[in-house]
């Protein structure tokens, strides 16, 4: 049994590195998320870095995703998404819930965002 | 079909935790290893055990917060019913959450808890200390807590115990999400249904819930425990 919970404990422990992907940027102003939707390609781990411009906090959330983080003022926030499967990912700005929204579309096909 | 693939994985994993020891009602919340900067919450729990030689109630009030942007700290009044159906101040605890990856970075996410706990009336203690664990599959989670416990004091014997957890949930929608979960711990192997959700009534408050229905599968006696909790974030 110890060798089944050595190898369990070994998988927990596997590091992203081994599956990293792209970087994309999204800018947060006037409690707007630019673009508004953004494609990406599916079954791949990326990283969003989403730039605040604006004076306050804002926090992200989606349920789609499953990702909730705080934007802080003036900076530049990393989240770490997928493999997501092909679809639509609505996210939005908890704060500012009527302005600020927007939609990762995840694709199959090379037309994915840069 | 890959939920019950894991479902039964996690139903094997479990039963080879079984060599685990804890005293007391092991059913009581599975923890996710996520803190939220600017978070304060209020919490109630409640915990009802009805067994052959009666029923046992528990319920727990806590406050508490985020003190940075990895860590939150809670502290509870615990109170229980005992067989003889009085219900009283138990005990009080404080508890120590800390975020050690950001969420998705890494294969799994993880994170570790601290608890202190003091018994009201008596000179008994127990600390708490393990690590929270949570991967996603899809539209899945999986969540596990291995926790290792010690207890000391003058009107107690002094010994170490272990617990594991266990809850994967569907991600159905925010309100409704279903899940089973797995307790472990001295004399106790629990699975059974529960459900998790939340409703947000404004950018800054919102109402999570999370209920349970565990059976205790190792004995042959009667042995059910229903878990409800809320938390209030604002």
């Amino acid at each position: 049994m110890n060798k089944w919970i050595f190898a369990f404990t070994m998988m927990l422990c596997l590091p992203s590195w081994l599956a990293y992907g792209k970087e994309y940027t999204l800018i947060l102003k006037d409690h707007l998320f630019y673009p508004a939707e953004i494609k990406v390609p599916a079954n791949k781990k990326l990283r969003l870095l989403i730039d605040n411009q604006d004076n306050t906090p804002e926090e992200f959330d989606s349920f789609d995703l499953n990702r909730e983080k705080v934007l802080y003022p003036g900076r530049t926030s990393v989240i770490y998404i997928g493999p997501l499967s092909p679809g639509r990912y609505d996210f939005f700005g908890e704060f500012s819930p009527n302005t600020a929204r927007g939609t990762v579309i995840a694709t199959e096909d090379k037309n994915a965002d840069n | 079909m890959r939920f019950l693939i894991i479902s039964f994985s996690c139903l094997l994993l479990a039963s080879m935790a079984h060599v685990a020891h804890a005293d007391g009602m092991v059913v009581d919340k599975v923890y996710h290893p996520y803190v939220m900067p600017f978070e304060r919450e209020v919490e109630w729990r409640l915990v009802s055990r009805q067994t052959d030689q009666g029923n046992v109630l528990a319920q727990r009030a806590g406050f508490g917060g985020a003190i940075n942007d990895t860590m939150s700290l809670e502290g509870y009044m615990v109170g229980e019913r005992d067989d003889n159906g009085d219900f009283g101040l138990a005990s009080y605890e404080v508890e120590l959450r800390w975020q050690l990856v950001e969420q998705g970075r890494l294969w799994a996410d993880w994170g570790a808890l601290f608890e202190l706990e003091k018994q009201h009336t008596i000179d008994a203690y127990e600390a708490t200390t393990g690590f929270l664990w949570e991967k996603e599959f899809g539209r899945t989670s999986l969540t596990m807590n291995a926790f290792l416990v010690y207890e000391w004091g003058a009107d107690i014997d002094s010994e170490w115990e272990t617990e594991f957890r266990l809850q994967y949930r569907y991600r159905y929608r925010a309100e409704f999400q279903p899940s089973i979960e797995v307790y472990s711990g001295e004399d106790f192997f629990g699975v059974g249904p529960g459900f998790i959700g939340l409703h947000r009534f404004s950018p800054k408050h919102q109402l999570k819930w999370e209920a349970g229905f565990i059976s205790e599968l190792s004995q042959s006696g009667k042995d059910h425990s229903f878990r409800l909790a809320l938390e209030f974030e604002f």
